[in-house]
């Protein structure tokens, strides 16, 4: 018989809140944090529909060591409003990002979220846009910018958009990332397009592994804090710089992988078409299994 | 007389029409209608199978699909009215009289229907109870039945889901009634037989398996911190100080965390061995991590559970299994279990008012009882002791000669004092009451009584019951662990803290529990994978459960 004990050894970054996941990742004490909750910068929209505020609005930023490295680091609290981007919460990643330019410091981002909130749209819509202009901007600085995606909310919507400007993608089988989540595609699309509820299929076209397989992240990790650590370090590592021979090498992937997948119903389909023998199986597989049957996967390269 | 042997004479026709749209004993899928057309009288009781698990689906719908004009009057008795189809056949006029037990999903429609006057309401039942009414008065004329497999002669195997089968087939059979079962397929020889094919009179081959209901399987990753607090009061200020080991869990996320602190929680209580070590239970998935860490000596189940199949099969040294090596499951066997060889039950409910009544009815939904107040009650009839009976049976009348004191079973209602959607958990008034009145019920659907319950669990404390003295001391014993409902804010502060000095509110602190300690890295397994990766990829959860 197994002995079962209690789940205190390793961090689970899945179950982890933000602060939890900044702790485990950087060198032990060495964060220091930017405009925290102590400032009270809150969102200006929420009260307007009663709801409640919180003081660091739902994402923590500053500076830590990761191996010795200085780098700045935001963390997303996918438990306060499904992690999603308003106003302040976007501001305080843009002044982020920029002071990553002008300091030449590389950023870690914990995405954790579900997109733009949905009360304070323009603001968060446009936050999304400066973002991403600011990672683009920073990475043409020679700056790194790593995602780390494993977290309860996932990384949707406008989270999505800016990780795919990102250096490098970091995630975890429970991560998700994806434009549109399941239940929009379900409530435009209907049932038979995409049912919502059906989590193995949730998973299995927008979780960690597919998403691994086909390109859409680059680096997979079990779902600790340890190995997001460990992954984090390495992709700062990266080559450095972002330019438009990158950008058309991987526009022309994209249009490849479109070819050969488009007309493809279900993600088992691709994964056989990828070469692996027993594509069912991939849900199951332990990390280090999935990482030796996904040798043939589709790569992202320098885009990121 | 002249009359005797009507009944096997009606059988006798039965038999006859049924003949004409069958071969040997089997019924194709087209020719089903024409068939059950041909069986069914009008007015005759009928037992469509199904409960909260299980379901004659195709049967079902195939009933709904007769015409009113050849099939109508019909009453319904059966544990279950779950499916579309159950009601369809009262809004076609096909059935009018219902005697049940449980209706989950329907239960705004049923109570509509109630209200518009299209079921003529027998009464809503225990499953115990309507079992018991099977061979009394309520003994069906036909059965409709459902099992994964038969062979020509008719033997029955039922699967891990076999449930209900048995008495539903016993008291039709025996009583000249007439049985017809939906099976996956037909085979030469079955697994094994657990029905005997000279009780089973026709079987239809459906070529899909009959639905279940994936009921008892609680996703660890959706169990918050104060569910793990209520838990863990639970196991150490009522499991630890009864030595409660013979028991039945409801379903819910509290009694989830309570099972998935066992091998953790409750090992560094050194509890093991002492506590839970038999169950009336169905196979929960969050069981496994403490059937693998060896704290479970036995379980008798119910019914099964989707994806627990291979696991069960796995460990039958802890269930029972048949000579196939699947699950034998008995509905009937369990309850009956469950009220006279467990001393306790523990569950959530919805609604509890000052006297300790409890009640899962909320506005205008009929959900029906299930087997919860079976579960729930201190059984009259019992006789043989043990400790936690008689030390709970002391508590509640320590001046009464020891040798002639009833013991009491441990009735423990465990929740938030605020649930889902912030709705509080004690009210003035039980909704229940409203909805009897409004459909002109004899009976409030009360599911535990407020003199069966002992103990209140919340995260403000236990509130033990047993040991009130007056009606007085109840209610402030329940508005002691009220927490900031209307109700908790109500209380007496001073007659709250005797209480509290005399042990009958014990708060957490009390228990040298620091609520900061509740926290989810003390459960077994945090995500349905863990419970998979527990069960040595034995266990195989629905896709609806998958986060992977």
């Amino acid at each position: 018989m197994t002995a079962v004990t209690a789940n205190d050894v390793s961090l689970s970054w899945y179950e982890a809140s933000a602060r939890q996941r900044i702790d485990a990742l950087v060198d032990a004490g060495s964060f220091c944090e930017f405009i925290g909750p102590e400032l009270r910068e809150i969102s200006p929209h929420l009260s307007i529909f009663d709801l409640p505020a919180q003081f660091d609005d739902g994402i923590v930023i500053g500076r830590g060591r990761l191996d010795g490295a200085s780098v700045l680091v935001a963390a997303q609290e996918g438990r306060f409003m499904g992690g999603a981007f308003g106003e302040v919460h976007g501001a305080k990643l843009t002044g982020l990002l920029r002071a990553a330019r002008t300091l030449k410091q590389d950023v870690v981002i914990l995405f954790d979220s579900g997109g733009v909130r949905l009360q304070e749209a323009n603001a968060g819509e446009l936050a999304i846009a400066e973002i991403m202009r600011a990672v683009i901007e920073a990475r043409r600085a020679r700056v790194n910018v790593v995602g780390l995606i494993g977290g309860r909310a996932g990384c949707y919507g406008g989270g999505s958009l800016i990780a795919g400007t990102c250096s490098r993608l970091i995630i975890s089988e429970q991560g998700r990332l994806s434009v549109s989540g399941p239940e929009v595609i379900e409530t435009n699309k209907g049932i038979e397009e995409f049912d919502s509820r059906d989590r193995a299929l949730v998973w299995r076209t927008m979780g960690g592994k597919h998403r691994y397989l086909i390109g859409g992240a680059d680096a997979f990790v079990e779902d600790e804090a340890l190995a997001f650590r460990q992954a984090a370090i390495a992709a700062l590592g990266a080559k450095r710089g972002c330019n438009a021979a990158a950008l058309e090498a991987e526009q022309k992937r994209l249009e490849r992988r479109l070819q050969r997948f488009g007309e493809v119903e279900d993600a088992i389909e691709i994964w056989q078409t990828l070469g692996i023998d027993d594509p069912t199986d991939v849900p199951a597989l332990p990390t280090g299994a999935f990482l030796r049957a996904a040798n043939d996967r589709e790569n992202a390269d320098d885009a990121r | 007389m002249s009359d005797w042997g009507m009944q096997k004479a009606a059988l006798g026709e039965r038999l006859t029409g049924g003949r004409q749209h069958a071969t040997g004993k089997v019924v194709a899928i087209p020719n089903l209608l024409a068939f059950l057309k041909a069986v069914i009288r009008s007015g005759d009781r009928v037992c469509l199978e199904g409960d909260n698990q299980k379901q004659a689906d195709i049967l079902a719908v195939a009933l709904a699909n007769l015409d009113p004009r050849d099939v109508h009057d019909l009453h319904m008795v059966q544990s279950g009215v779950v499916l579309p189809a159950h009601l369809d056949i009262f809004e076609k006029g096909i059935a009018r009289r219902l005697d049940f037990s449980y209706s989950g999903p329907q239960s705004a429609r049923i109570a509509r229907m109630l209200f518009g006057g299209k079921i003529e309401l027998g009464a809503v039942h225990t499953y115990l109870e309507l079992f018991a009414r099977y061979f009394i008065d309520l003994t069906p004329n036909v059965a409709l039945i459902a099992a994964v497999s038969a062979d020509k002669d008719g033997n029955l195997y039922t699967g891990p889901n076999t449930e209900d089968t048995p008495t539903v087939v016993e008291a039709t059979s025996y009583k000249n009634g007439f049985v017809v079962a939906q099976v996956t397929e037909i085979v030469d020889k079955v697994p094994r037989v657990d029905i005997p094919g000279d009780l089973v009179h026709f079987v239809v081959e459906a070529n899909r398996p009959f639905y279940v209901e994936p009921l008892f399987t609680r996703d660890p990753a959706a169990i918050t911190e104060t569910q793990i607090l209520t838990a863990m009061l639970a196991i150490k200020g009522i499991y630890a100080p009864y030595g409660v080991r013979r028991l039945n869990h409801g379903i819910g996320f509290n009694t989830a965390a309570i099972e998935l602190l066992l091998p953790t929680y409750g090992e560094k209580l050194g509890l093991k061995g002492k506590v839970c070590t038999h169950f009336a239970l169905n196979p929960h998935p969050t069981m496994i991590p403490a059937i693998e860490a060896g704290w479970v000596e036995q379980i008798h189940c119910f019914g099964s559970e989707v994806g627990m199949e291979d696991y069960v099969a796995a460990r039958s040294d802890v269930f029972f299994t048949g000579p196939d090596g699947s699950l034998r499951s008995n509905r009937a066997f369990c309850q009956t279990a469950g009220l006279y060889a467990c001393d306790m039950f523990i569950g959530s409910t919805l609604q509890i008012d000052l006297e300790g009544h409890s009640s899962t009815v909320m506005t205008s939904r009929i959900a029906g009882f299930g087997g919860a107040p079976n579960m729930g009650s201190d059984p009259r009839g019992r006789r043989h002791p043990s400790e936690p009976w008689l030390k709970a049976g002391a508590e509640a009348d320590p001046d009464c000669n020891a040798a002639l004191r009833r013991g009491r079973k441990l009735v423990v209602q465990i929740g938030e004092t605020f649930g889902e959607r912030n709705t509080p958990l004690f009210v003035e008034r039980l909704d229940a009451l409203d909805l009897a009145q409004e459909l002109k019920l004899d009976l409030a659907p009360v599911m535990v009584y407020s003199d069966d319950v002992t103990h209140i669990v919340t995260e403000e404390g236990i509130a033990n019951l047993l040991m009130c003295r007056s009606k007085d001391e109840r209610e402030q014993a329940i508005r002691g662990v009220a927490g900031y409902t209307e109700i908790g804010r109500a209380r007496d502060a001073n007659l709250v803290e005797q209480l509290r000095q005399r042990g009958v509110i014990q708060r957490p602190e009390d228990l040298g529990i620091d609520p900061l300690d509740a926290d989810r890295n003390l459960l077994a397994a945090r995500s349905i994978k863990d419970l998979m990766l527990a069960s040595g990829g034995l266990y195989r959860p629905p896709s609806r459960f998958r986060n992977w």
